[in-house]
């Protein structure tokens, strides 16, 4: 049951990630992404992260791909047509090549052998595990992530206000 | 209603809690969910409305009751049939230069005593917006406005093209609306 | 492991049965019919079967057999798939937030132990939150995919307002969560068995800025711009006829529902009666006699209690949308960024003071 439901998952996946790079509309290529989101949501549910896989659907798919939508929208991006579609062999091939380069240490370094993993402890992914953990061990970058968001914020609100005369 | 003299306070600050309006809101509701329980009991029970005439249920049930429209009411234009037979129209076209679709059409034509009659008076059906300027112009009484709103509608257009035919009423039973435009509409003080 | 299986296809039947089939059409008919009583008229009651109009319950039928046999088209330049998805986009999370919502308790029917929730997750608020939030992007996909600029517009202005009070609501709830120390919904259901253990005891803040980012969320009145039945024709969703309107509509009901159960679930205790725990339940009804039959009728009375306690909340609702006037654009964000967060803020500051302190005893 949980391999089906692995590679179900995981296909998925991989299918709606590689549309999202292979579509040539812009909307496409932003829903596909989204797709790709929920069954990483799902993948990570598997695993028992509970919490992480709520956040993932409520912040990532939910939050920041409408954002990606928007200004996709807003912008009208459009899908290129005519003399700017042709093929452009140089990028494809540099595409090819770096994909390769991050392939082939995944391969020889980690994969092929089938990792031990420890049994996972009671109450782990939890939303009261995660918690203990953010807000003792893990509190300084909590922190630093935190004032990170707030200089982003600060900083869009200053690029968009206009002066009032 | 009752004319109550109520303070009004302008330019104040509200208070925080009169600034999210929940107040505003349940008032609000308080007066919709009275004249909701009212109606209600009202249509169960029949009793709640009994000495307020104000709070019955204004819908009229057509086509079981019907609405008599009152006296300034625009329903379909008419021609007036007069006692001798005659219509009283003199064929001047006035109210054909008058009508903003131009759905009137007359060819005129002389009697043996001298008389001027519409030979024919088209009014196209499809066009016409019953706004009564037809009326307003008329200076024989000739056209007016009946309170006819009953029998409109057609599946063929060709069938909502009259003729002076069906056109005629006779001059009794457009009475009040005669009545209505020599007294109330055009009357002298109001021209 | 069938009879798991059987039982969540009952329960999960029950709930699409109930969603769908009672309560999107039931929906139809209050709005016309409260509307109408609420104005001093008559609604509609004229379609009948048989000579037999019972109270213009027929027209929910009538108008769905209307809408159904309706030209079913896609304007032209749209993107089709979009235009096809995007209903479906709008629709199905509104049903799929009603799989964590409890609409009973636990009970031991001859030995087995039923739980009357599809699914008990133990992050089941953030769930609902995280499912509704996708709903949004039927609404922008809806209006992008028109091909035409005042639907876009529309499209966009709803998502910006459903995103704002996205982020307010997940707030008001966190106060609620600290006090009942669970973001399971089922949790928070079993530990409301006290009257005086109800949310709205301590958190009526809280419901009453929930309520209002639930309304806004939902797009129905007071925060009606993206839709401006009078101003707009149908704002993001102009350019739909025919089955995709009526998921639109009933996309809307339904969330009006899930909205309903959700303040039930969270504030108004489930499915307990007010001053009845579920052992004095169970006893009352000849627990020691039958168990098996106390059992069951106690199922139903929670099941009812339940059902009634949403309709309650879907009046309450109702009553609002026929009241009050629309707020203005500006006037919506302003209200959910710079009244509702803010409030909600405080609100969780004052819970933390108040758990801290011992005012507020957590049951």
């Amino acid at each position: 049951m949980e391999i089906l439901m692995f590679n179900l998952l995981g296909g998925l996946s991989v299918a709606l990630a590689l549309g999202a790079i292979i579509s040539k509309r812009p909307v496409n290529s932003a829903i596909n992404l989204i797709g790709t989101m929920f069954c990483l949501a799902g993948l990570f549910a598997m695993q028992d992260a509970h919490l992480i896989a709520a956040l993932q659907v409520l912040v990532y798919a939910g939050a920041i791909m409408a954002l990606f939508l928007f200004v996709i929208m807003l912008l009208n991006v459009r899908e290129k047509v005519g003399a700017e579609s042709r093929r452009q062999p140089y990028w494809q091939l540099l595409a090819v090549v770096s994909a390769g380069a991050l392939f082939v240490p995944l391969v020889t370094l980690g994969g092929g052998k089938i990792l031990k993993f420890k049994e996972a402890a009671s109450g782990f992914g939890t939303t009261a595990a995660v918690g203990r953990l953010l807000y003792t061990d893990y509190i300084l970058p909590f922190e630093i992530a935190s004032v990170l968001l707030l200089a982003a914020l600060v900083g869009a609100v200053i690029l968009t206000k206009t002066k009032i005369r | 209603m009752a004319t109550k003299i109520k303070k009004i306070r302008r330019n104040v600050t509200l208070t925080l809690w009169e600034q999210s309006y929940v107040p505003e809101i349940l008032r609000g509701m308080y007066i919709t969910l009275e004249h909701f329980f009212i109606n209600l009991w009202g249509l169960i029970l029949e009793f709640a409305w009994s000495g307020r005439e104000d709070r019955k249920i204004a819908t009229v049930y057509y086509p079981e009751e019907s609405v008599t429209p009152p006296p300034a009411y625009r329903g379909r234009p008419v021609l007036v049939l007069g006692a001798d037979g005659n219509e009283k129209c003199v064929a001047c076209g006035l109210c054909e230069a008058a009508c903003p679709p131009q759905c009137i059409s007359i060819i005129g034509a002389e009697r043996a005593n001298g008389e001027r009659y519409p030979l024919r008076y088209t009014l196209d059906g499809t066009r016409c917006i019953f706004c009564g300027r037809c009326e307003e112009a008329c200076p024989k009484e000739a056209i007016v406005m009946s309170d006819d709103w009953r029998n409109l509608c057609e599946y063929d257009r060709s069938k909502m093209i009259y003729e002076k035919a069906d056109l005629l009423v006779p001059e009794e039973k457009l009475a009040g609306r005669l009545a209505f435009i020599r007294d109330k509409a055009f009357g002298k003080d109001r021209y | 492991m069938t009879l798991a299986l059987v039982e969540t296809a009952a329960k999960i039947a029950f709930v699409f049965g109930l969603n769908i089939g009672v309560f999107a059409p039931l929906l139809g008919w209050v709005e016309r019919k409260q509307s109408a009583v609420m104005q001093d008229r008559i609604g509609a009651d004229r379609a009948d079967v048989f000579g037999f109009t019972i109270i213009g319950l027929f027209h929910t039928m009538s108008d769905t057999i209307k809408l159904i046999f309706k030209e079913d088209f896609i304007p032209r330049g749209a993107d089709r798939i979009m235009h096809t998805a995007a209903p479906a986009l709008a629709l199905i999370p509104a049903l799929v937030a009603f799989t964590v919502i409890p609409f009973g308790g636990h009970y031991t029917l001859w030995g087995h132990n039923v739980n009357l929730v599809v699914a008990d997750l133990d992050v089941g608020a953030l769930f609902v939150f995280a499912i509704s939030s996708l709903a949004a992007y039927g609404v922008v996909l809806a209006g992008w995919s028109s091909n035409n600029n005042w639907s876009f517009l529309g499209g966009l202005r709803a998502a910006a307002q459903m995103f704002s009070y996205e982020v307010a609501m997940g707030l008001t709830i966190i106060g609620l969560v600290m006090f009942y120390q669970s973001l399971s919904l089922v949790t928070i259901v079993e530990k409301q068995n006290e009257f005086w253990h109800w949310g709205i005891i301590w958190h009526w803040p809280a419901f009453i800025l929930y309520f209002t980012c639930a309304i806004a969320e939902n797009k129905r009145i007071p925060f009606d711009v993206p839709e401006a039945e009078s101003e707009l024709v149908a704002g993001y969703f102009t350019e739909y006829s025919g089955m995709k309107f009526i998921m639109f509509w009933m996309a809307e009901f339904v969330e009006v529902v899930t909205i309903s159960a959700l303040c039930v679930v969270l504030f108004f205790g489930g499915h307990h009666l007010p001053f009845v725990t579920d052992a004095e339940l169970i006893s009352g009804l000849g627990g020691a006699l039958y168990p098996n039959f106390a059992n069951l009728a106690a199922m139903g009375i929670g099941i009812l209690t339940f059902i009634v306690k949403v309709i309650i909340l879907i009046f309450i609702q109702m009553t609002i949308r026929w009241t009050l006037p629309r707020f203005r654009y500006d006037q919506v964000m302003a209200l959910g960024w710079k009244l509702v967060l803010p409030a909600s803020l405080i609100w969780i500051f004052i819970v933390g003071v108040g758990i801290l302190s011992g005012i507020m005893p957590r049951p």
